[in-house]
């Protein structure tokens, strides 16, 4: 298997950053109850964790190790608040809604995680599409959470009504706790599913 | 020679070329969007003040509200201690909106609120910006809540109370009496004071005029 693909499969299933890494867990819970915002969360997340990745593993060989960390949090600082600068310019309500979710990509684990992991020793090409499959790792299992949370919460799909008037949305679908189920049960039925592969071999 | 890439010199310098660079790139890019963030800022207040005079229209494109807001609403002078003040002129009759900012539980909450010069009733009210707990406080810029103040009466003593009521809204407008949002008892709390000190305000002002 050529390394770009095997990056790729690990970010998406097998060393997935929420089922396997349980990482970036806090954003899974807050923003997954409207699926917009969800995507615009996993654009932000994937992009700084890219671009993150890339820089780090760039200019890794000049970095002492002493000061290894403040530089990795200063770059994933520096590409959340152009991601922030971006939302507010262009997408206004949306940054509205999102309000301090955007800033706290900073401190979404995925980032800092992927950057030790994986940009510390590895090339910068590799390191960008290791941000890139865990930003979709992280996503693909975020959409879904949302999909269903949406569809629940607010009979809606993407805002658009999908339900009849004589549907009573399930309230608790769009706050937090029910994202503390979801997340478990999803957690619980990769992992029990991925043992069962496991057992096969 | 070989610089030691632990050392104390090339740590320090290394840093603060790193940073300088970063800095450096996010102050470009905030200058460069700015116009556009301004811009925004300042539909959005726009939007704010239509929907406090019960002038905006669901899904307006920008265009037609900066015309609806060109032809409608009169910016006055704000006197000290408001940010902004409005006059519209609606059915014959005026109305005026005050901007007011006021503590929140996190940080300022800053709402549109118009009423008659005499203020008998709200007209309408509209939170520009907020920072409560989203999912609690921050309901409070959801329509269900700022809707209940569109017609409400005044208290002789020119109050309007946030209470605990059904949950789903107080649709009676004689009892200057609107429902707060369950479990943002303190955002509850804060935006009476708001809408209190806005409603003084808008009795200054009309008294003024």
């Amino acid at each position: 298997m050529s390394p770009e693909k095997k990056v790729m499969q690990e970010g998406l299933w097998t060393n997935n950053p929420i089922f396997v890494q349980v990482l970036g867990i806090c954003s899974t819970l807050a923003v997954t109850n409207n699926l917009r915002n969800t995507l615009i969360m996993v654009a932000g997340v994937t992009f700084a964790t890219a671009m993150g990745s890339l820089t780090l593993s760039t200019i890794k060989d000049f970095m002492p190790r002493k000061v290894r960390m403040i530089v990795q949090v200063l770059v994933h600082s520096f590409f959340v608040i152009i991601v922030d600068i971006l939302l507010r310019a262009f997408l206004p309500a949306a940054s509205k809604q999102l309000g301090p979710y955007v800033g706290l990509i900073i401190t979404n684990c995925i980032l800092m995680g992927r950057a030790e992991a994986f940009a510390a020793g590895n090339k910068p090409w590799l390191s960008f599409l290791d941000g890139i499959a865990n930003g979709l790792g992280y996503g693909w299992v975020l959409v879904s959470l949302a999909f269903i949370r949406e569809f629940l919460g607010f009979g809606s799909i993407f805002g658009f009504k999908v339900m009849g008037d004589g549907f009573t949305p399930w309230t608790i679908m769009v706050m937090a706790p029910s994202a503390f189920f979801l997340v478990a049960l999803a957690l619980w039925a990769a992992n029990t599913y991925k043992a069962k592969l496991g057992g096969k071999k | 020679m070989k610089v030691k890439k632990e050392s104390i010199g090339y740590v320090v310098s290394f840093t603060f070329a790193v940073c300088l660079v970063f800095v450096l790139l996010l102050a470009v890019a905030n200058q460069v969007t700015l116009p556009q963030v301004e811009a925004n800022k300042r539909f959005a207040r726009q939007v704010a003040v239509l929907k406090a005079f019960g002038l905006a229209k669901a899904d307006a494109a920008r265009a037609e509200v900066e015309s609806v807001y060109a032809s409608s609403v009169k910016e006055l002078k704000a006197p000290g201690g408001i940010g902004a003040a409005y006059k519209a002129e609606i059915d014959g009759q005026a109305y005026l909106a005050v901007q007011v900012t006021g503590a929140g539980l996190w940080g300022p909450i800053t709402a549109i609120l118009a009423a008659d010069p005499e203020v008998q009733r709200i007209k309408g009210m509209d939170i520009l910006d907020q920072q409560e707990t989203p999912g609690l406080g921050g309901r409070i810029g959801e329509a269900w809540f700022v809707d209940q103040f569109a017609g409400e009466k005044v208290s002789p003593e020119g109050t309007v109370a946030v209470r605990q009521g059904s949950g789903k809204g107080d649709q009676d407008k004689e009892n200057s009496q609107v429902d707060a949002v369950t479990g943002a008892s303190r955002t509850s709390d804060f935006v009476q004071n708001l809408v209190d000190s806005a409603l003084k305000a808008i009795k200054e002002l009309g008294g003024s005029l």
